[in-house]
């Protein structure tokens, strides 16, 4: 069971890691598509990442009403 | 010839020539496609037939804009392209680019807009020839990669669709996730149009003032760099196509001046 800190930390390694944002560009508020100009193959490697994470599945759904990280945070704290 | 005679000139031969790929396009799918569907072979060469009749088609109507004096189009290091399975990527200052780079290229699969798949006079020829709907997302990837797997030539647009001033616009990465996901290097050609012309909201009739000089660059190949372990194939294509981008910029900044 992850705290909120946590998921927040792993979101952001995850983002980090996969398209090598800085950790100053990725706050809760950050737009996905807007700020971090994420398109639809990045929104499948970034679900990839956080399925091994997290042990989750995300569906195409789940992908599309994702707009901040905030949003992902809330769905993973949501399901965890 | 006085500039104003020039003009309308211009204006009538343009119009003569948007009439002729209207009605070439309508020939190709009443006569053409029919006839090339009648003719036996497995998918894959009923597909080659018909871009090979396209390439054709398209590099007769770019002799005819020629022989009207509307432009003038220059390939340089067209050897570069004939070798099969390659990642062909152009810039996109026309209306005009694909049908002067598929003039160039007797084989080639194209990624093409909705409307084009829509369009009755083009449907027919653009299924038959295998080209893709521009789809977003994973599946055209996989297919793309799968073309070239298959050492077929693709063309894609990394811009994905003209700017307003013909000015290089931003690059999408779909032609960095191919090249990723293919292994090949991309081939970019740089296409350069002075004076800028064709461009994105421009009326037919609005003309330039003179004959237009068409530049088709074929360039060195731009391969995908070793990336960091632990780094996502996301890092990778923005990485790569950042490097297209500038490398467009700089060779379009040497074509200008």
């Amino acid at each position: 069971m992850l705290s909120r800190d946590e998921i927040i930390a792993m979101v952001s390694e995850v983002l980090q890691q996969e398209f090598d944002f800085t950790s100053e560009e990725l706050k809760l508020d950050t737009h996905l598509v807007d700020d971090l100009d994420l398109d639809s193959i990045d929104a499948i490697d970034m679900a990839v990442r956080l399925e091994e994470r997290t042990g989750l599945h995300f569906e195409d759904d789940d992908l599309k009403s994702l707009q901040t990280i905030r949003d992902i945070v809330d769905k993973i704290d949501g399901r965890l | 010839m006085i500039p104003l005679a020039s003009r309308v000139w211009r204006v009538l031969v343009t119009g003569f020539s948007f009439a002729l790929f209207g009605f070439g396009g309508m020939l190709f799918a009443l006569i053409v496609v029919p006839v090339l569907s009648h003719l036996p072979g497995e998918p894959r060469v009923r597909e080659f037939r018909c871009q090979y009749a396209v390439h054709r088609a398209f590099k007769w109507f770019v002799r005819v804009m020629e022989f009207l004096g509307l432009l003038t189009v220059e390939v340089r290091n067209a050897e570069r392209l004939r070798e099969p399975g390659q990642l062909v990527v152009a810039n996109h200052p026309t209306l005009l680019d694909v049908v002067f780079l598929v003039s160039e290229l007797p084989q080639a699969d194209c990624v093409v807009k909705q409307a084009v798949m829509a369009n009755p006079f083009m449907r027919s020829a653009v299924a038959f020839s295998g080209y893709f709907a521009n789809d977003p997302g994973d599946a055209l990837v996989e297919a793309c990669a799968g073309r070239l797997a298959e050492n077929r030539t693709l063309l894609l647009f990394p811009e994905g669709t003209r700017t307003d001033d013909g000015q290089l616009g931003e690059f999408r990465r779909g032609a960095a996730h191919v090249a990723l996901r293919s292994g090949r290097p991309l081939r970019p050609v740089v296409i350069h149009c002075h004076p800028p012309s064709l461009m994105r909201g421009q009326r037919w009739y609005q003309v330039a003032d003179r004959k237009l000089r068409i530049v088709l660059e074929c360039c060195e190949t731009v391969a995908p760099e070793e990336m960091p372990a632990g780094s996502g194939r996301g890092a990778a294509a923005r990485r790569l196509s950042s490097r297209l981008r500038d490398f467009y910029a700089k060779r379009l900044q040497n074509l200008d001046s």
